[in-house]
């Protein structure tokens, strides 16, 4: 199928494949169009059809509250054409830079799993080809018979990675984690998937502080982040302030991996481990004396303990949508940051 | 429209921001910032957010969605935002509050910075037009004169001609400007055609007299240069790019 999507500024020309999504088609082809979760629930991806017909596999996706029916307004993640379309967005929207990953479809086997809480697993999945992706992307996945892609951040970080390692909470309801926890032995079982994907992503070259605020397996993109930032020895020259919220000492996790980083950069990587219903044990604390403890919601924390360290900061936000909100806001009212340093995907 | 009565200047919260319905219905955003009261549009111009929702700290207003920022006391684009925000002039008597709408003009990016008396000028050189729903305003090959505001509508373009035709985007918002041909040198004919896909109104400004005038004041004519190639980068940067 042919696609044209008019922009703001010209209009672009792309093929798409039977059943293939629109905005994939589009970043498969090096069109960066607009989107965030790319999975059917920001909105950011709404455009107009105005001729040809497409199928919409999921009506009642939530990011439908933002489309008006009457305009013909549709989810480009969501959306697949089933003729030749002509479509319009309402944005400026620009090729992709050289070098970027672009997003393709592949295949992926599950090599692994294990249980990193009760209700957080980890995931590794090997890869038919080797794929590259920035620190702080991801991917959109999806398991047979299981209807709907969801969003999950890489946790490794490698060049040419032949498999990719992820974290995923478990969601009672929530189709592909429900499959992934409830479908026993799960080694071996391919899983369809699309990316990178991702704006929140970090590079050397951005020469900035790093503050990073996740919450629950919103670190997954935040261990990326400082996989590479430590193989390019970035905290030699420049801070790293890391908070890690999640409810209680036995939901943590990645502790470990987490003092590892500050170890290997003492003097400018700090890592603060935050808990909202308990003050941290002091075994906990003994085992780790690398890291920091606080207790409270880990946006207060962390507004607290960058109190006057704002200068020269690039933040990344990651988690549950009510973490990134709280976070957002403490950053641009309390931090004044501007928002071209604030980066983060919401797709959880 | 004239001046209509917003609001009692006391339910405007002090360096804070609420949304009223004007007289008529029309809906705007009003702003406080220590002496002073600013009214813009009350959504986002990016997806229809309202901007009630964002954060505003008594200087710059945030939109929650996707982080647009816009600088309170001008309604100019910050950061990552496309776009500013649609404002109203306005007036404050007996307590009560009032807004008027500005000269499209004076919202356009290509003017922004340049002195009062300059924009005047321009402003006294803008003839009102007004265009219904598929009117061609210029086709390919056309001679150049004008360069056009948008203050209602949209404008859609196109490049190439019979059957390699293709869309080269759009203009919707208040205060953008095209035809900027009129302004360039050896540019003498139309490079894309301009259709009003809905009922829009525009200023026109010949292209000549803008030059001639601005000669006479080199430093706003310096500033409205530096917009206008930027202007036409943000149109054209990638489009070679197929």
């Amino acid at each position: 199928m042919k696609i044209q999507v008019n922009a703001r500024n010209r209009a672009y020309h792309f093929q798409a494949h039977d059943k293939e999504q629109m905005l994939f088609a589009g970043l498969r082809s090096g069109v960066d169009l607009p989107y965030e979760c790319s999975t059917g629930t920001c909105g950011s991806c709404k455009a107009r059809l105005i001729d040809g017909k497409i199928y919409d596999p999921w009506p009642e996706a939530p990011g439908h509250k933002y489309c008006k029916n009457e305009l013909n307004e549709f989810l480009m993640c969501q959306c697949v054409a089933r003729a030749d379309c002509t479509v319009e967005v309402g944005n400026f929207v620009y090729t992709m830079d050289p070098g970027a990953c672009l997003p393709r479809s592949f295949f992926g086997v599950i090599r692994a799993t294990r249980m990193l809480t009760p209700d957080v697993m980890h995931l590794e999945i090997e890869l038919d080809n080797p794929q590259n992706f920035d620190a702080g992307q991801f991917v959109v996945m999806e398991a047979p018979g299981v209807t709907g892609f969801r969003g999950y951040s890489m946790v490794n970080f490698e060049r040419d990675a032949k498999k990719l390692e992820f974290v995923v909470k478990k969601k009672p309801g929530g189709g592909l984690s429900q499959w992934l926890f409830d479908s026993g032995s799960i080694a071996g079982r391919p899983v369809d998937l699309c990316g990178p994907l991702g704006h929140a992503t970090f590079f050397p070259n951005v020469k900035k502080n790093i503050l990073c605020i996740a919450g629950g397996s919103g670190i997954a993109g935040i261990i990326s982040i400082l996989a590479r930032a430590s193989q390019e020895q970035y905290f030699n020259e420049y801070r790293g302030y890391v908070f890690f919220g999640v409810r209680t000492a036995k939901d943590s996790f990645f502790l470990d991996e987490l003092e590892g980083f500050v170890r290997q950069f003492p003097e400018r990587l700090q890592v603060t481990v935050v808990f909202s219903e308990e003050d941290a044990p002091a075994s906990l604390k003994q085992a780790h004396p690398d890291l920091l403890f606080g207790t409270g919601f880990v946006h207060d924390v962390a507004a607290q303990a960058m109190d006057g360290k704002y200068q020269n900061i690039r933040a990344y936000l990651a988690g549950p949508t009510p973490v990134v909100d709280t976070a957002l806001r403490t950053l641009i009212v309390k931090g004044k940051l501007t928002t071209d340093n604030i980066r983060y995907d919401k797709f959880s | 429209m004239s001046k209509r009565r917003v609001c009692s200047l006391e339910e405007v919260p002090e360096n804070g921001m609420r949304t009223f319905e004007a007289e008529g219905g029309l809906r705007v955003l009003i702003a406080h910032s220590g002496e002073d009261y600013f009214a813009y549009q009350p959504v986002c111009p990016h997806q229809d957010v309202e901007l009630e929702e964002g954060m505003y700290d008594g200087c710059v207003l945030t939109c929650h969605m996707h982080l647009w920022q816009w600088d309170i006391r001008t309604g100019a684009p910050m950061g990552s935002a496309e776009a500013p925000l649609v404002y109203y002039d306005v007036k404050t008597e007996d307590g009560s509050l009032y807004i008027v709408p500005p000269n499209a003009l004076r919202m356009a990016e290509l003017f922004d910075g340049v002195s009062e008396q300059t924009l005047e000028k321009i402003i006294a050189l803008a003839r009102s037009e007004s265009f219904e729903q598929g009117s061609a305003l210029y086709k390919i090959g056309d001679p150049v004169e004008d360069f056009y505001v948008l203050e209602t509508g949209r404008v859609n373009f196109a490049v190439g001609r019979e059957e390699r035709i293709r869309a080269a985007g759009f203009m919707l918002r208040k205060g953008e400007v095209f035809g900027w041909a009129a302004l360039l040198e050896n540019q003498p004919q139309r490079i894309a055609s301009a259709t009003c896909l809905e009922k829009s109104s525009l200023l026109a400004i010949n292209g000549k007299q803008t030059l001639k005038m601005l000669e006479s004041v080199p430093a706003d004519g310096f500033i409205v240069m530096r917009r206008l190639s930027s202007l036409i980068t943000k149109h054209l940067i990638g489009s070679g790019a197929e």
